[in-house]
């Protein structure tokens, strides 16, 4: 059996794992814009190989999978399925795990999904506008705009977000100020490589709350989670620094300690419903990875901050190293759309993903590109510990840093804590060999950091519960001088 | 001691400085003699300090507006004598502490904070930023806490060993980061905690990393006591440990070495109000209101000259008489200083048909001045370390009166005495002069 698999990062690097221990031992290739090392040895040793290539051109990959012919493709990242690689393939009778490039608007525009969780009256949905123009922005800024989240409409590599809670009477102006330059840059900048879609930008209701990801398979009838992971977006520790792609995430078992079953419940049920939905606007069959970023918030409970249609990186990394069952057969149960026919097990176990980024990442990729890196495998064969190589080009043979995160580090052990303590040992494994530096969060899989999370999902719980009980639940209500009462309607 | 501030925003679209001025303010009941804010955009350092309360200093619009910059720091201070932040251009250190000997030579008070700013602008220029940090403290022999702010982007935080003054951490998520004394700063700009900045720790904030390191003298906390009895806001956790729990437990545990058949209980505004709730709780005697105030809250005990203390008593607090008419009072205040303020009380109380007065102290007896501050005065001037209790009785004209003992105050904090500074209650510091 051949399979080919597009895309480059730790969450590829992974995927390959998974497909390379499966007991029907496919030959496996790969697609990137960079040489990954993992997915490099991997590939080689399964007698498969990988090619350089822009994996965001459905021509350029159906050409090469045409001159493989695999059984099957599975789709890493999202730009790949924006730009149409998954039906390219498709057209080219090539079978695809990986959501087609209509189902994939659930991810890539953020104004696409909330107007269809409206729609749909899908519970957990935040109220919003999205504009296109900054002049209409800052109006609504100054007229309506308190607490609010100002994003991209667009999924754009996890960047552009600002969350600004605006509580305070006395600092609202330079509040205001950066809400307004923030429109603007957004509008302006941020998304003018963006043509694909009509909106710009978003303003959201701004909640609060943990958050996590419930990550699924779908095959266009069934919807199966696999453990819930929360991921980690500021920069450094302590919840510091900007906003990040992710800096590393914990599971425990199916959930987390701070999530109810109930709550896992809802969570699939929402993201089911929003299959549903998807199917139905775009008359496709959802056939892949769908993901909820969730947030528990007092507000609604289970609330959806937005939805990937492929495995989070590094979520995607903390679930499949602990799926007992053979990732091959998954893939051909998603395909030939039999996924209630097998059943998807995972290791009853905490795991933990740190990832190491050199300095300059997330704001700076200049900086952080370009580095010389070398990684000691002993130390984590020491720890039990798996690399999953990111960032990183193979050039020539030696290990360059790219700008993005260059490596996750995962382990397994019955605690988020002692997964924690492994990964902690293990960050001086990765050095930069020209001397600039590496950093990573270590307070992700802390006790400490566990207890903050906790706290904010009893606080939000202790209320949503009040207010589910006593119908308030999603609902707001506002009295406006001269307009009087209104409630924002769901 | 002060009140310290400082914020380091990641993104340079944010200008800090009424963040800043607003941090300083929720700071204000730390040091009311000066206030001084810096800020920084990478290009110059924007300094300004003054004798005054925080919003005299910035009470110019324009004022805070020539504070330009995405980061920045600011102090406010017990001891007008000190001009902070203090900066030359490149770099701005706001210090609070009393280093005894730095690089095993003796410091004069006073010189020290200069002294600080002078080493680390010097290692500055010769290592990184936590290298810097490590070198100077690793010299130091006292107790401080730093928040400094370099011209290129980055921003120094120190606490020492003991971890005498408190220091947290805090984040308004993807937008900045923000460092102070008191976690209600944290809230009254709209920041979450993250974390208590750890004794013995040295951090660094720039746009590209959050940096620690931690090299801890072997030695245990020596939490500053006073914050929990006195200093600190009652809306603040300090050491994880929440202001507003103590207070009240303070209460009960006066209560609990008391039997009076009293009708009421009166805490004296704002400190002591808690411990008359956690009084009343404990014993089941009414709590009510006893005194309305007029005039701007200032700390007594930090008020410099004597006649401004008793006039700044009789301004400050009217009672209010239905509480207080025919009844047997316990009448609860925070600390005795000079005895001066208490006394006033009582005999306004009398004035007003108290028919007995019972006066608690939420506090052990202050025998001993605070060797790291001014936040108490010197010996000499304090009652409690010349006459016994029965003495101050007749002094302040109450018909009984006591302290806490010190294990209720290590009950109402939740830590025994090994873990706190506890200086002024017991003359016994944690450091002081190498070889002393
Ligand atoms: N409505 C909201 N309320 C509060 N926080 C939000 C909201 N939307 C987003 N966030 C925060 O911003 C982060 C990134 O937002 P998200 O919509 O997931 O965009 P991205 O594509 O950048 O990941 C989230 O993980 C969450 O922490
Ligand atoms: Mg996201």
């Amino acid at each position: 059996m051949k399979i080919l698999t597009i895309g480059n990062g730790s969450r590829e690097h992974s995927i390959v794992e998974s497909l390379a221990i499966s007991n029907i031992e496919p030959v496996i290739f790969n697609i990137g814009s960079l040489i990954n090392p993992g997915i490099l040895e991997l590939c080689e040793k399964s007698g498969g190989k990988v090619v350089r290539s822009d994996p965001n051109d459905p021509k350029k990959v159906v050409e090469i999978a045409e001159s493989i012919s695999p059984d099957f493709a599975i789709i890493g990242p999202e730009e790949p399925q924006f730009h149409g690689v998954p039906d390219a393939l498709l057209d080219a009778g090539i079978a695809t795990v990986g959501a087609t490039a209509n189902c994939s608007m659930i991810e890539r525009s953020k104004a696409w999904m909330r107007r269809l969780m409206f729609k749909y009256k899908i519970v957990g949905r935040l109220r919003f506008k999205s504009f296109t123009s900054v002049e209409e922005a800052i109006a609504y800024i100054n007229a309506y705009a308190e607490s609010i989240v100002l994003k991209p409409a667009r999924q754009s590599g996890g960047k552009g977000v600002r969350v600004i809670s605006d509580l305070q009477e006395y600092l609202k102006k330079e509040k205001r100020a950066v809400k307004e330059k923030h429109a603007k840059y957004l509008i302006e900048k941020h998304m003018k490589p963006y043509s694909d879609i009509d909106d710009k930008i978003l303003i959201e209701e701004k909640v609060s709350g943990t958050e996590y990801t419930l990550q699924c398979f779908s095959d266009g009838h069934s919807v199966i989670p696999t453990p819930l992971v929360q991921d980690n977006k500021p920069a450094f520790d302590g919840d510091l620094g900007p906003e990040t792609g992710g800096m590393g995430c914990c599971s425990y078992r199916d959930t987390l300690p701070f999530i109810t079953k109930e709550e896992v419940d809802d969570s699939l049920k929402i993201i089911k419903q929003s299959v549903d939905a998807i199917q139905k606007e775009t008359d496709e069959k959802y056939k892949g990875i769908i993901a909820g970023q969730m947030m528990l918030t007092s507000l609604w409970g289970p609330t959806l901050i937005e939805f990937y249609s492929r495995f989070g990186d590094p979520e995607g990394v903390n679930v499949l190293p602990i799926m007992k069952t053979d990732f091959v057969e998954v893939c051909e149960a998603i395909i030939s759309e039999k996924l209630n026919k097998i059943k998807i097990e995972f290791e009853d176990q905490a795991t933990v993903v740190k990832a190491i980024a050199p300095r300059g990442y997330p704001d700076y990729r200049d900086l952080a590109k370009g580095h010389p890196i070398s990684v000691d495998l002993k130390l984590l064969e020491k720890y039990g510990v798996r690399p999953y190589y990111g960032s990183i080009d193979v050039v020539n043979g030696s290990w360059i840093t790219g700008g993005s995160r260059s490596i996750e580090l995962f382990a397994k052990r019955d605690t988020i804590e002692e997964a924690n303590e492994a990964t902690e040992r293990c960050i001086p494994a990765a050095k930069l060999l020209d001397g600039h530096q590496l950093f990573h969060r270590s307070d992700i899989g802390s006790k400490e950091r566990l207890l903050v999370e906790a706290d904010k999902a009893n606080l939000a719980r202790e209320i949503y519960l009040y207010r589910k009980e006593h119908n308030l639940i999603g609902r707001k209500v506002d009295w406006i001088p001269l307009r009087g009462k209104i409630e924002y309607k769901g | 001691m002060a009140g310290q501030c400082g914020i380091f925003s990641f993104s340079d679209d944010w200008e800090v400085a009424r963040f800043l001025y607003y941090s300083l303010l929720s700071l204000q009941h730390r040091g009311a003699e000066t206030a001084g804010i810096v800020t920084s955009d990478e290009e110059s350092i924007y300094v300004y300090s003054k004798k005054g309360r925080v919003d005299d200093v910035f009470r110019d619009e324009e004022q805070i507006k020539t504070l330009k910059g995405w980061y920045g720091a600011g102090q406010v201070d017990l001891d007008h004598k000190s001009k902070l932040p203090f900066s030359n251009g490149e770099i701005s250190v706001c210090f609070s502490g009393r280093v005894f000997d730095y690089d095993g030579e003796k410091i004069d008070k006073y010189d020290d904070v200069q002294l600080i700013s002078e080493e680390i602008t010097k290692e500055y220029k010769k290592c990184d930023a936590i290298g810097c940090l490590n070198n100077v403290t690793e010299k130091i022999n006292g107790i401080y806490s730093i928040i400094a702010v370099t011209k290129s982007g980055d921003m120094l935080i120190a606490r020492d060993s003991y971890g005498v003054q408190p220091l947290c951490l805090g984040s308004l998520k993807f937008n900045f980061g923000v460092v102070s004394n008191e976690s209600a700063t944290l809230d009254v700009i709209g920041a979450d905690f993250t974390t208590d900045i750890e004794r013995g720790e040295n951090r660094i904030i720039n746009r590209y990393t959050v940096d620690k390191y931690v090299k801890r003298e072997n030695c245990n906390s020596a939490f500053c006591s006073f914050e929990y009895v006195y200093y600190a806001r009652l809306d603040s956790i300090i050491n994880g440990i929440s202001i507003y729990e103590c207070r009240r437990k303070i209460g009960c545990e006066l209560a609990k070495q008391d039997d009076i058949d009293a009708d009421v209980v009166i805490g004296v505004p704002e400190t002591a109000l808690p411990f008359g709730m956690g009084y009343s709780e404990e014993t089941g005697i009414p709590a009510h209101l006893g005194f309305v105030r007029t005039g701007i809250h200032v700390r007594s005990a930090i008020k410099p000259t004597q006649t401004e203390r008793l006039i700044g008593v009789q301004l400050k607090l009217n009672p209010i008489r239905t509480p207080v008419r025919g009844k047997k009072v316990i009448l609860i205040d925070d600390s005795v200083v000079r005895g001066t303020t208490m006394r006033n009380i009582v005999y306004t109380l009398r004035l007003r048909g108290a028919r007995e007065v019972h006066v608690r102290i939420g506090s052990p007896r202050i025998v001993s001045p605070c060797i790291y501050s001014d936040l108490v005065p010197v010996k000499d001037e304090l009652i409690a370390a010349d006459l016994t209790d029965e003495e101050i009785t007749e002094v302040i004209n109450a018909d009984s009166f006591s302290y806490l003992s010190l294990e209720g105050l290590e009950r109402s904090i939740g830590l025994s005495r090994d873990k706190l500074c506890a200086g002024c209650f017991t003359g016994e510091y944690p450091i002081s002069w190498n070889g002393e």
